[in-house]
Protein backbone atom coordinates (compact mmCIF):
# COMPACT_ATOMS: atom_id res chain seq x y z
CA UNK A 1 0.00 0.00 0.00
CA UNK A 2 2.81 2.34 0.91
CA UNK A 3 4.52 1.53 -2.35
CA UNK A 4 1.33 2.17 -4.25
CA UNK A 5 0.88 5.56 -2.63
CA UNK A 6 4.46 6.46 -3.41
CA UNK A 7 3.98 5.39 -7.01
CA UNK A 8 0.77 7.39 -7.24
CA UNK A 9 2.51 10.42 -5.78
CA UNK A 10 5.35 10.12 -8.26
CA UNK A 11 2.93 9.76 -11.13
CA UNK A 12 0.97 12.82 -10.03
CA UNK A 13 4.03 14.96 -9.50
CA UNK A 14 5.47 13.84 -12.81
CA UNK A 15 2.34 14.72 -14.72
CA UNK A 16 2.19 18.10 -12.98
CA UNK A 17 5.74 18.98 -13.89
CA UNK A 18 5.89 17.26 -17.28
CA UNK A 19 6.79 19.83 -19.83
CA UNK A 20 3.94 20.88 -22.09
CA UNK A 21 4.81 20.96 -25.81
CA UNK A 22 4.92 24.45 -27.33
CA UNK A 23 1.45 25.98 -27.61
CA UNK A 24 -0.11 23.43 -25.26
CA UNK A 25 -0.98 23.57 -21.57
CA UNK A 26 -1.67 20.66 -19.21
CA UNK A 27 -5.26 19.42 -19.02
CA UNK A 28 -6.67 20.14 -15.55
CA UNK A 29 -9.45 17.60 -15.33
CA UNK A 30 -7.92 14.46 -16.82
CA UNK A 31 -10.60 12.19 -15.38
CA UNK A 32 -13.34 13.95 -17.32
CA UNK A 33 -11.24 13.79 -20.49
CA UNK A 34 -10.57 10.06 -20.10
CA UNK A 35 -14.23 9.40 -19.45
CA UNK A 36 -15.25 11.36 -22.55
CA UNK A 37 -12.68 9.48 -24.67
CA UNK A 38 -14.03 6.16 -23.49
CA UNK A 39 -17.63 7.17 -24.13
CA UNK A 40 -16.75 8.29 -27.67
CA UNK A 41 -14.80 5.12 -28.33
CA UNK A 42 -17.85 3.05 -27.37
CA UNK A 43 -19.97 4.85 -29.97
CA UNK A 44 -17.64 3.83 -32.77
CA UNK A 45 -18.08 0.57 -34.66
CA UNK A 46 -16.01 1.37 -37.69
CA UNK A 47 -13.55 3.99 -38.93
CA UNK A 48 -12.26 4.62 -42.40
CA UNK A 49 -9.74 7.28 -43.34
CA UNK A 50 -6.96 8.35 -45.68
CA UNK A 51 -3.56 8.95 -44.17
CA UNK A 52 -0.31 10.69 -45.00
CA UNK A 53 2.80 9.43 -43.27
CA UNK A 54 5.91 11.55 -42.93
CA UNK A 55 9.21 10.11 -41.82
CA UNK A 56 11.63 12.71 -40.54
CA UNK A 57 15.31 11.72 -40.35
CA UNK A 58 17.56 14.50 -39.10
CA UNK A 59 20.33 13.61 -41.56
CA UNK A 60 18.07 13.79 -44.61
CA UNK A 61 17.11 17.11 -46.13
CA UNK A 62 13.61 15.99 -47.01
CA UNK A 63 10.98 13.85 -45.35
CA UNK A 64 9.92 10.48 -46.73
CA UNK A 65 6.25 10.77 -47.52
CA UNK A 66 3.92 7.84 -48.09
CA UNK A 67 0.14 7.82 -48.48
CA UNK A 68 -2.58 5.31 -47.99
CA UNK A 69 -5.94 4.34 -46.61
CA UNK A 70 -7.08 2.48 -43.52
CA UNK A 71 -10.24 0.73 -42.40
CA UNK A 72 -11.07 -0.38 -38.91
CA UNK A 73 -13.97 -2.44 -37.68
CA UNK A 74 -14.86 -3.66 -34.24
CA UNK A 75 -13.68 -5.96 -32.86
CA UNK A 76 -9.99 -6.15 -33.80
CA UNK A 77 -10.14 -5.80 -37.57
CA UNK A 78 -7.79 -3.41 -39.30
CA UNK A 79 -6.68 -2.90 -42.88
CA UNK A 80 -3.73 -0.52 -43.22
CA UNK A 81 -2.71 0.03 -46.83
CA UNK A 82 0.02 2.13 -48.46
CA UNK A 83 -0.65 3.17 -52.06
CA UNK A 84 2.05 5.76 -52.70
CA UNK A 85 4.89 5.64 -53.55
CA UNK A 86 4.70 1.86 -53.08
CA UNK A 87 2.10 -0.80 -52.38
CA UNK A 88 2.19 -2.45 -48.99
CA UNK A 89 -0.67 -3.81 -46.95
CA UNK A 90 -1.05 -5.00 -43.37
CA UNK A 91 -4.35 -6.49 -42.27
CA UNK A 92 -5.30 -7.67 -38.82
CA UNK A 93 -8.27 -9.93 -38.39
CA UNK A 94 -8.71 -10.91 -34.76
CA UNK A 95 -5.81 -13.31 -34.14
CA UNK A 96 -4.54 -13.38 -37.74
CA UNK A 97 -2.24 -10.91 -39.40
CA UNK A 98 -1.64 -10.63 -43.15
CA UNK A 99 1.13 -8.77 -44.94
CA UNK A 100 0.93 -8.23 -48.68
CA UNK A 101 4.19 -7.06 -50.20
CA UNK A 102 5.25 -7.28 -53.87
CA UNK A 103 2.02 -9.16 -54.56
CA UNK A 104 2.96 -11.88 -52.08
CA UNK A 105 0.70 -12.55 -49.09
CA UNK A 106 2.12 -13.85 -45.83
CA UNK A 107 -0.21 -14.91 -43.04
CA UNK A 108 0.80 -14.91 -39.39
CA UNK A 109 -0.76 -16.06 -36.18
CA UNK A 110 -0.60 -13.01 -33.95
CA UNK A 111 -0.34 -15.04 -30.76
CA UNK A 112 2.72 -16.85 -32.07
CA UNK A 113 4.87 -13.76 -31.97
CA UNK A 114 5.24 -11.19 -29.21
CA UNK A 115 6.22 -8.48 -31.67
CA UNK A 116 3.12 -9.02 -33.85
CA UNK A 117 0.99 -8.97 -30.77
CA UNK A 118 2.32 -5.60 -29.71
CA UNK A 119 2.09 -4.18 -33.27
CA UNK A 120 -1.51 -5.35 -33.37
CA UNK A 121 -2.42 -3.79 -30.01
CA UNK A 122 -0.60 -0.60 -30.81
CA UNK A 123 -2.25 -0.11 -34.22
CA UNK A 124 -5.75 -1.02 -33.10
CA UNK A 125 -5.54 1.15 -30.01
CA UNK A 126 -3.98 4.08 -31.82
CA UNK A 127 -6.67 4.36 -34.46
CA UNK A 128 -9.27 4.14 -31.72
CA UNK A 129 -7.44 6.61 -29.49
CA UNK A 130 -7.62 3.93 -26.85
CA UNK A 131 -4.16 3.79 -25.32
CA UNK A 132 -5.17 5.13 -21.96
CA UNK A 133 -5.49 1.90 -20.07
CA UNK A 134 -2.28 0.42 -21.31
CA UNK A 135 0.15 -0.17 -18.47
CA UNK A 136 3.09 -0.19 -20.89
CA UNK A 137 2.77 3.57 -21.29
CA UNK A 138 2.64 6.55 -18.99
CA UNK A 139 0.18 9.20 -20.14
CA UNK A 140 0.36 12.98 -20.02
CA UNK A 141 -2.50 15.22 -21.12
CA UNK A 142 -2.22 18.62 -22.77
CA UNK A 143 -4.55 20.88 -24.69
CA UNK A 144 -4.78 23.95 -26.88
CA UNK A 145 -7.82 25.55 -28.50
CA UNK A 146 -8.32 22.87 -31.10
CA UNK A 147 -6.72 19.69 -29.78
CA UNK A 148 -6.16 17.50 -26.81
CA UNK A 149 -2.63 16.16 -26.95
CA UNK A 150 -2.16 12.81 -25.35
CA UNK A 151 1.50 12.02 -24.84
CA UNK A 152 2.47 8.45 -24.02
CA UNK A 153 5.92 7.45 -22.90
CA UNK A 154 6.87 3.78 -22.74
CA UNK A 155 7.63 2.30 -19.34
CA UNK A 156 9.08 -1.00 -20.54
CA UNK A 157 12.80 -1.21 -21.15
CA UNK A 158 12.59 -2.87 -24.56
CA UNK A 159 10.20 -0.26 -25.95
CA UNK A 160 12.25 2.62 -24.55
CA UNK A 161 15.16 1.62 -26.77
CA UNK A 162 13.32 2.59 -29.94
CA UNK A 163 10.50 4.83 -28.75
CA UNK A 164 10.71 8.05 -26.77
CA UNK A 165 7.04 9.01 -26.95
CA UNK A 166 3.82 8.70 -28.92
CA UNK A 167 1.73 11.83 -29.32
CA UNK A 168 -1.92 11.67 -30.28
CA UNK A 169 -3.65 14.85 -31.43
CA UNK A 170 -7.32 14.48 -30.62
CA UNK A 171 -9.89 16.86 -32.06
CA UNK A 172 -11.80 18.57 -29.25
CA UNK A 173 -15.12 18.61 -31.07
CA UNK A 174 -15.50 14.95 -32.06
CA UNK A 175 -12.66 13.28 -30.13
CA UNK A 176 -11.20 11.88 -33.36
CA UNK A 177 -7.48 11.16 -33.58
CA UNK A 178 -6.24 13.56 -36.28
CA UNK A 179 -2.54 13.00 -36.00
CA UNK A 180 -0.16 10.48 -34.45
CA UNK A 181 3.49 11.22 -33.95
CA UNK A 182 5.98 8.55 -32.91
CA UNK A 183 9.23 10.02 -31.64
CA UNK A 184 12.41 7.98 -31.45
CA UNK A 185 15.11 8.45 -28.78
CA UNK A 186 17.22 10.27 -31.43
CA UNK A 187 14.29 12.72 -32.01
CA UNK A 188 13.74 11.37 -35.51
CA UNK A 189 10.01 10.80 -35.86
CA UNK A 190 7.17 9.35 -37.90
CA UNK A 191 3.99 11.39 -38.08
CA UNK A 192 0.70 10.22 -39.54
CA UNK A 193 -2.03 12.68 -40.48
CA UNK A 194 -5.57 11.41 -41.00
CA UNK A 195 -8.05 12.95 -43.43
CA UNK A 196 -11.49 12.14 -44.93
CA UNK A 197 -12.44 10.28 -41.82
CA UNK A 198 -15.76 8.44 -41.85
CA UNK A 199 -17.19 6.60 -38.88
CA UNK A 200 -19.80 3.87 -38.56
CA UNK A 201 -20.11 3.22 -42.30
CA UNK A 202 -20.60 -0.41 -43.25
CA UNK A 203 -17.35 -2.21 -44.15
CA UNK A 204 -17.46 -5.79 -45.44
CA UNK A 205 -15.57 -8.39 -43.39
CA UNK A 206 -13.86 -9.55 -46.63
CA UNK A 207 -11.79 -6.36 -46.55
CA UNK A 208 -9.89 -7.87 -43.64
CA UNK A 209 -9.09 -11.16 -45.34
CA UNK A 210 -6.21 -10.89 -47.78
CA UNK A 211 -5.66 -13.44 -50.53
CA UNK B 1 9.01 0.30 -73.39
CA UNK B 2 10.14 -2.27 -75.94
CA UNK B 3 13.69 -1.07 -75.52
CA UNK B 4 13.41 -1.31 -71.79
CA UNK B 5 12.11 -4.86 -72.03
CA UNK B 6 14.83 -5.80 -74.46
CA UNK B 7 17.56 -4.29 -72.35
CA UNK B 8 16.29 -5.96 -69.20
CA UNK B 9 16.14 -9.23 -71.12
CA UNK B 10 19.72 -8.77 -72.26
CA UNK B 11 20.75 -7.83 -68.74
CA UNK B 12 19.07 -10.94 -67.42
CA UNK B 13 20.67 -13.08 -70.08
CA UNK B 14 24.09 -11.66 -69.39
CA UNK B 15 23.59 -11.83 -65.67
CA UNK B 16 22.64 -15.46 -65.79
CA UNK B 17 26.06 -16.46 -67.11
CA UNK B 18 27.80 -18.21 -64.26
CA UNK B 19 31.37 -18.23 -63.05
CA UNK B 20 32.55 -20.08 -66.14
CA UNK B 21 32.66 -16.77 -67.96
CA UNK B 22 36.00 -15.85 -66.43
CA UNK B 23 37.61 -18.38 -68.77
CA UNK B 24 35.84 -16.94 -71.82
CA UNK B 25 37.14 -13.46 -71.22
CA UNK B 26 39.96 -11.94 -73.23
CA UNK B 27 42.29 -9.62 -71.41
CA UNK B 28 42.82 -6.23 -73.05
CA UNK B 29 46.53 -6.08 -72.55
CA UNK B 30 46.99 -2.96 -74.62
CA UNK B 31 44.13 -1.11 -72.98
CA UNK B 32 44.84 2.52 -72.28
CA UNK B 33 47.52 2.94 -69.65
CA UNK B 34 45.44 5.16 -67.46
CA UNK B 35 42.88 2.87 -65.89
CA UNK B 36 40.11 4.40 -63.89
CA UNK B 37 37.94 2.79 -61.24
CA UNK B 38 34.37 1.95 -62.30
CA UNK B 39 32.00 4.89 -62.46
CA UNK B 40 30.29 5.14 -59.04
CA UNK B 41 26.63 4.07 -59.18
CA UNK B 42 25.53 6.73 -56.72
CA UNK B 43 27.51 9.51 -58.41
CA UNK B 44 28.98 12.39 -56.52
CA UNK B 45 26.09 14.81 -56.37
CA UNK B 46 24.91 14.72 -52.74
CA UNK B 47 21.54 13.32 -53.76
CA UNK B 48 19.50 11.05 -51.60
CA UNK B 49 18.00 7.84 -52.98
CA UNK B 50 14.95 6.03 -51.66
CA UNK B 51 14.45 2.31 -52.21
CA UNK B 52 11.66 -0.07 -51.34
CA UNK B 53 13.77 -2.81 -49.84
CA UNK B 54 13.51 -6.45 -48.84
CA UNK B 55 16.22 -8.17 -46.87
CA UNK B 56 15.83 -11.92 -46.51
CA UNK B 57 18.21 -13.46 -44.05
CA UNK B 58 18.01 -17.16 -43.16
CA UNK B 59 14.31 -17.24 -44.05
CA UNK B 60 13.39 -14.08 -42.16
CA UNK B 61 12.06 -11.28 -44.30
CA UNK B 62 12.58 -7.63 -43.41
CA UNK B 63 10.73 -5.21 -45.61
CA UNK B 64 10.98 -1.44 -45.57
CA UNK B 65 12.53 1.67 -47.03
CA UNK B 66 16.23 2.25 -47.45
CA UNK B 67 17.58 5.77 -47.86
CA UNK B 68 21.10 6.68 -48.92
CA UNK B 69 22.44 10.18 -48.65
CA UNK B 70 25.83 11.60 -49.49
CA UNK B 71 26.68 14.01 -46.67
CA UNK B 72 30.09 15.19 -47.89
CA UNK B 73 32.43 13.92 -50.65
CA UNK B 74 33.49 10.77 -48.78
CA UNK B 75 30.67 10.47 -46.27
CA UNK B 76 27.48 8.45 -46.86
CA UNK B 77 24.59 7.75 -44.53
CA UNK B 78 22.40 4.69 -45.12
CA UNK B 79 19.21 4.20 -43.10
CA UNK B 80 16.70 1.33 -43.24
CA UNK B 81 13.23 1.74 -41.71
CA UNK B 82 10.07 -0.38 -41.84
CA UNK B 83 7.11 0.85 -43.92
CA UNK B 84 5.51 1.98 -40.66
CA UNK B 85 8.53 4.16 -39.90
CA UNK B 86 10.43 2.13 -37.33
CA UNK B 87 14.18 2.44 -37.81
CA UNK B 88 15.96 -0.88 -38.30
CA UNK B 89 19.51 0.31 -38.88
CA UNK B 90 21.45 3.52 -39.43
CA UNK B 91 24.95 3.26 -40.92
CA UNK B 92 27.56 5.84 -41.76
CA UNK B 93 30.44 5.30 -44.19
CA UNK B 94 33.06 7.99 -43.89
CA UNK B 95 36.35 7.52 -45.74
CA UNK B 96 37.34 4.03 -44.63
CA UNK B 97 35.54 4.24 -41.27
CA UNK B 98 32.20 2.63 -40.55
CA UNK B 99 29.91 3.93 -37.80
CA UNK B 100 26.90 2.04 -36.51
CA UNK B 101 24.54 4.77 -35.33
CA UNK B 102 21.62 2.52 -34.58
CA UNK B 103 20.48 -1.04 -35.06
CA UNK B 104 17.62 -3.21 -33.79
CA UNK B 105 18.58 -6.49 -32.05
CA UNK B 106 17.53 -8.55 -35.12
CA UNK B 107 20.38 -6.98 -37.11
CA UNK B 108 22.79 -6.55 -34.25
CA UNK B 109 24.85 -9.64 -35.00
CA UNK B 110 28.51 -8.98 -35.79
CA UNK B 111 28.75 -11.32 -38.77
CA UNK B 112 25.49 -10.19 -40.37
CA UNK B 113 26.29 -6.51 -39.83
CA UNK B 114 29.71 -6.97 -41.38
CA UNK B 115 28.23 -8.64 -44.47
CA UNK B 116 25.56 -5.96 -44.99
CA UNK B 117 28.16 -3.24 -44.39
CA UNK B 118 30.43 -4.81 -47.03
CA UNK B 119 27.54 -5.06 -49.53
CA UNK B 120 26.64 -1.41 -49.12
CA UNK B 121 30.30 -0.41 -49.39
CA UNK B 122 30.55 -2.29 -52.66
CA UNK B 123 27.54 -0.38 -54.00
CA UNK B 124 28.71 3.01 -52.74
CA UNK B 125 32.19 2.46 -54.20
CA UNK B 126 33.44 4.87 -51.60
CA UNK B 127 37.19 5.01 -51.25
CA UNK B 128 38.15 1.87 -53.15
CA UNK B 129 41.70 0.93 -52.18
CA UNK B 130 42.56 -0.97 -55.34
CA UNK B 131 45.87 -2.82 -55.64
CA UNK B 132 45.61 -3.73 -59.29
CA UNK B 133 43.16 -3.32 -62.17
CA UNK B 134 42.78 -5.56 -65.23
CA UNK B 135 40.41 -5.09 -68.17
CA UNK B 136 38.71 -7.88 -70.10
CA UNK B 137 36.19 -8.21 -72.91
CA UNK B 138 34.00 -11.20 -73.60
CA UNK B 139 34.44 -12.91 -76.96
CA UNK B 140 31.30 -11.56 -78.61
CA UNK B 141 32.17 -8.10 -77.30
CA UNK B 142 28.77 -7.51 -75.70
CA UNK B 143 30.24 -6.48 -72.40
CA UNK B 144 33.51 -5.56 -70.80
CA UNK B 145 34.78 -6.65 -67.41
CA UNK B 146 37.05 -4.80 -65.09
CA UNK B 147 38.75 -6.83 -62.40
CA UNK B 148 39.82 -4.91 -59.32
CA UNK B 149 42.16 -6.58 -56.91
CA UNK B 150 41.97 -5.66 -53.25
CA UNK B 151 43.90 -6.92 -50.24
CA UNK B 152 42.18 -10.28 -49.96
CA UNK B 153 39.45 -10.30 -52.60
CA UNK B 154 38.51 -9.39 -56.17
CA UNK B 155 35.59 -7.44 -57.56
CA UNK B 156 34.51 -7.95 -61.17
CA UNK B 157 32.53 -5.10 -62.75
CA UNK B 158 30.50 -6.02 -65.83
CA UNK B 159 29.55 -3.19 -68.16
CA UNK B 160 27.26 -3.54 -71.16
CA UNK B 161 29.09 -2.03 -74.12
CA UNK B 162 26.11 -0.57 -75.97
CA UNK B 163 24.66 1.33 -73.02
CA UNK B 164 27.77 1.69 -70.83
CA UNK B 165 25.61 0.50 -67.93
CA UNK B 166 27.18 -1.45 -65.11
CA UNK B 167 24.89 -4.48 -64.93
CA UNK B 168 26.71 -6.82 -62.59
CA UNK B 169 29.32 -6.85 -59.86
CA UNK B 170 30.80 -10.07 -58.60
CA UNK B 171 32.61 -10.22 -55.34
CA UNK B 172 35.02 -13.16 -55.17
CA UNK B 173 37.57 -14.53 -52.76
CA UNK B 174 40.28 -16.83 -54.11
CA UNK B 175 38.29 -16.98 -57.37
CA UNK B 176 35.25 -18.33 -55.54
CA UNK B 177 32.14 -16.28 -56.23
CA UNK B 178 30.82 -15.00 -52.89
CA UNK B 179 28.30 -12.33 -53.85
CA UNK B 180 26.56 -11.23 -57.04
CA UNK B 181 25.06 -7.77 -57.50
CA UNK B 182 22.63 -7.43 -60.40
CA UNK B 183 21.76 -3.93 -61.56
CA UNK B 184 18.89 -3.57 -64.02
CA UNK B 185 16.09 -1.34 -65.33
CA UNK B 186 18.25 1.71 -65.79
CA UNK B 187 16.39 5.02 -65.81
CA UNK B 188 18.30 8.26 -66.22
CA UNK B 189 21.59 6.44 -65.82
CA UNK B 190 20.58 4.90 -62.51
CA UNK B 191 19.56 1.28 -61.91
CA UNK B 192 15.89 0.93 -60.93
CA UNK B 193 16.51 -2.50 -59.40
CA UNK B 194 19.49 -3.82 -57.50
CA UNK B 195 19.59 -7.42 -56.36
CA UNK B 196 22.32 -8.67 -54.03
CA UNK B 197 22.61 -12.42 -53.73
CA UNK B 198 25.04 -14.22 -51.46
CA UNK B 199 26.29 -17.64 -52.44
CA UNK B 200 27.80 -18.72 -49.13
CA UNK B 201 25.13 -17.52 -46.69
CA UNK B 202 21.35 -17.30 -46.95
CA UNK B 203 21.09 -13.58 -47.50
CA UNK B 204 19.32 -11.70 -50.27
CA UNK B 205 18.86 -7.94 -50.54
CA UNK B 206 16.50 -6.39 -53.08
CA UNK B 207 16.46 -2.65 -53.69
CA UNK B 208 13.79 -1.08 -55.89
CA UNK B 209 14.24 2.60 -56.55
CA UNK B 210 11.30 4.79 -55.57
CA UNK B 211 12.84 8.22 -55.83
CA UNK B 212 16.10 10.01 -56.30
Amino acid sequence: MKKLLLLLFCAISYSTFAQAPAGFKPVKDTTAFKQKMQEQSKLINSIESDFTQEKYLSVMSEKIISKGHFQFKKVNMLRWEYNEPYKYLIAINKDKMYIKDNGKVTKYDINSNKMFKSINEMMINTVQGNLLNNKDYKANFFENEKFYLLELTPTQKGAKDFLKAIQLYINKTDYAVEKVKMIEPSDDYTSIDFSNRKTNQPIADEKFIIK
Amino acid sequence: MKNLLLSSFIALLLASCSLGHYGKLVQNKNASEKRTSPKPIFGDNFNSFLFKTNITVYGKDFSGLLVTKQMSPKDYRVIFTTELGMKLFDFEFKDTAFTLHYCVPQFNKPKLLKVIQKDIETLLMNNLSVKKTEDYTNKNELFSVQRLEFDNYFNYYFTEKSSAHLFKIEHAKKRLKKTTFILSNYQNEFPGNILIRHHDIKLKIELNLLKK
